[in-house]
């Protein structure tokens, strides 16, 4: 009986089904393209992609609490470019403490966003919509109509070459996407907090008469957002050895997309780690493959597009069965 | 905690929420006043003449204000707007330059505006659980897609015979045609809102589509017309648009639906549905247009214009949410 309950758990997991389309996908391209499946080309990926990933686990705790953010690539911009800045006029030369700057302009960045949401009672788009131009035109100020280089990165930029935070066998970029993954997996897992924001996702009203501080909860929410966006932004900075005012522009959507793509809902209370990293890596996967099965270029963001549409409805599809067949053996 | 619960449709009357929307609006009048004179202080060129001749840069985006105004008080969102002016825009130059004749111009790109529109509609129709914000997010990507994939390696287009346009572009006296459509379509929406069956129903559903479903009012049908509409009122303004720009890339109307969701906000409508006016929503848009020719006049980097943008839309919501807030501790302590 409990053999079967797990059993049954698995294979009726949203988690599973995604599993089951990434492997699809995967060899669907790999017999395609054989050179898909190697190892460099794989590490390619997940470093192009890592500033994404980072980022839907942040979106994910926002969704989670039922709130939104589409301010955060404009907040790694402004980070991102004080880095990129700082280290062009000379000011600061260790890579350490661009991510320690970068860090703490998104926590700054994410900790006003919230401060207005939760104290001031703001609808979360509205409030980030306004933030995405506040914190852009930062960005924009701080660039003084310049940008960074390779050339004025210095050390900065190896960072994303290097890997000595992984021991030598991972890609500094990929610890820290894996570190990421795993600090958020314990703390929605097994965390009191993690619990809170299941909680104030699921039913605000019924946690704060519970003892949750919601305001708290959604203070502490959009500014590890914030934090993570900083972080992405030094990431951005050294993965493309640049630094822009228009940086990551419009990406806002692909972290949301991924994060719905990985079975989270917008109404908050429901989705998970492993769901936003699934929903990550399938958007990735597709970038990727679709130059290499031959889909030109200018087609990809129909097809991107399309795909996402394809998977939300068929997500309601499956919701729909199950609710009736729910129904059925309730009849019976 | 005012939750979904707490709101209400305003034709219970309700002496307190009541004065504040009235004053909501006066305050704009006020601000919209105000805001003239700034401009006219720092600028010696804000003048009646000049500031007519610069609207039309910016009144495309009113025609989008207009329908999102509904979606926001049917408690919806639409995204996809900039795209769909994108994808109507590349449409309109391309049949110019393929020598369709003007009005056939004028009637595909509107007809291309509307079919976007219908697809979101539709969407939202056939799976009504789906969230609005997630499903236009989907066709945003497409609609530009498809506009990208027209516009081919070069990524943009112009218009060569641009005599149509310039037509539409023309002026009665010191006023541009679109300034009266703009007024016409816009005394046309407040009336609807606020005079008729269908303008009731979109309050009633916007503060409970549950409830308006079960006292009869088509929901579903309601949903699907008021985003057709929104892409209708986006092909008129790729019209426009292209009107002044005489063509089209693919960052055309790129943040045209944050612009029009920031004035339908701002003028007090809010996002979560069955609230404010379509009257404040028109004058804020006249006051954000005039404060952005007024800036733009003093050479201020757009970038500060942005940042001002942004600060004046959280105030907007911030402000009354805060006051409530202390009017709530008032009572409570008597």
């Amino acid at each position: 009986m409990e053999k079967k309950s797990v059993w049954k758990k698995i294979t009726s997991s949203r988690e599973t089904s995604l599993v089951i389309v990434l492997l699809v996908l995967v060899a669907l391209i790999s017999i395609k393209n054989p050179s898909f499946l190697g190892m460099q080309n794989i590490l390619e990926i997940l470093k192009n992609n890592s500033v994404i990933m980072i980022m839907a686990l942040g979106m994910l705790c926002v969704l989670l609490i039922g709130g939104i953010d589409i301010s955060i690539t404009s907040s790694l911009a402004f980070a991102g470019m004080t880095v990129g800045m700082l280290f062009k006029n000379g000011v600061i030369h260790s890579t350490l403490l661009g991510f320690v700057i970068a860090m703490a302009i998104g926590a700054v960045c994410g900790l006003v966003t919230g401060l207005i949401i939760a104290k001031g009672n703001v609808t979360p788009i509205i409030a980030t919509m306004g933030f995405m131009y506040i914190y852009r035109g930062f960005a924009y100020l701080v660039a003084n109509s310049q940008w960074a280089g390779a050339d004025a990165l210095g050390d900065f930029k190896n960072f994303a070459l290097e890997s000595y935070l992984g021991l030598g066998f991972l890609n500094n970029v990929l610890f820290i996407v894996l570190i990421c993954y795993i600090v958020f997996f314990v703390i929605l897992k097994w965390t009191k907090f993690g619990r809170n924001i299941y909680a104030v996702g699921s039913n605000a009203e019924a946690a704060q008469i519970s003892g949750i501080n919601v305001a708290r909860v959604k203070l502490s929410v959009y500014t590890m957002m914030g934090f993570l966006a900083g972080l992405c932004g030094a990431l951005a900075v050294t993965i493309y050895a640049s630094a822009q005012p228009n940086m990551q522009q419009g990406k806002e959507m692909d972290v949301i997309a991924a994060c719905v793509i990985g079975g989270v809902s917008m109404n908050g209370g429901r989705g998970s780690v492993g769901g936003a990293l699934l929903g990550a890596l399938i958007l990735s996967v597709i970038a990727k493959a679709l130059p290499l099965v031959g889909i030109d270029a200018l087609a990809q963001n129909t097809v991107k597009g399309f795909i996402i549409i394809v998977v939300i409805v068929l997500n309601v599809v499956t919701q729909r069965m199950m609710d009736k067949s729910n129904l059925e053996r309730r009849e019976m | 905690m005012a939750g979904k619960s707490g709101r209400t449709i305003e034709a219970t009357p309700q002496d307190v929420w009541k004065k504040r929307i009235f004053s909501w609006e006066g305050m704009l009048v006020v601000l919209f006043l105000f805001i003239n004179i700034f401009c006219r202080c720092i600028s010696p060129n804000y003048t009646v003449a000049n500031v007519l001749r610069e609207m039309p840069k910016y009144l495309s985006e009113i025609f989008l204000l207009l329908p999102m105004a509904y979606i926001l008080m049917l408690g919806e969102i639409d995204i996809s707007v900039g795209s769909t002016v994108c994808l109507a825009a590349t449409v309109a130059c391309m049949a110019t330059n393929a020598n369709v004749p003007f009005v056939g111009v004028i009637l595909i790109t509107i007809l291309t505006g509307a079919v976007c529109g219908m697809v979101n509609g539709f969407i939202l129709l056939k799976f009504p659980e789906l969230p609005s914000m997630i499903v236009t997010l989907g066709t945003q990507i497409v609609f530009r897609g498809i506009a990208e994939i027209m516009l081919g390696s070069g990524g943009s287009v112009s218009v060569t015979n641009t005599a149509g346009f310039r037509a539409l572009s023309g002026e009665i006296g010191p006023f541009p045609y679109v300034f009266f459509l703009v007024l016409i379509c816009g005394a046309i929406f407040v009336v609807l809102s606020v005079k008729t069956t269908f303008g009731r129903s979109l309050y009633a559903i916007g503060s409970n589509s549950r409830t308006s479903f079960y006292s009869g009012i088509k929901v579903g049908k309601i949903r699907f017309l008021v985003f057709t509409l929104m892409g209708t009122f986006a092909g008129i303004a790729a019209l426009f648009l292209t009107s002044e720009l005489y063509g089209a890339n693919t960052t055309t109307g790129n943040g045209f639906e944050m612009d029009a969701i920031a004035m339908a906000v701002f003028g007090g409508i809010s996002t979560a549905g069955g609230k404010g006016k379509m009257i404040g929503g028109l004058i804020s848009a006249f006051i954000i247009v005039c404060l952005r020719i007024g800036l733009g006049q003093i050479n201020m980097n757009p970038q500060v214009v942005l940042i001002i943008l942004g600060a004046l839309l959280i105030c907007a919501v911030l402000i009354p949410n805060i006051s409530a807030g202390l009017g709530l501790k008032k009572r409570k302590k008597i």
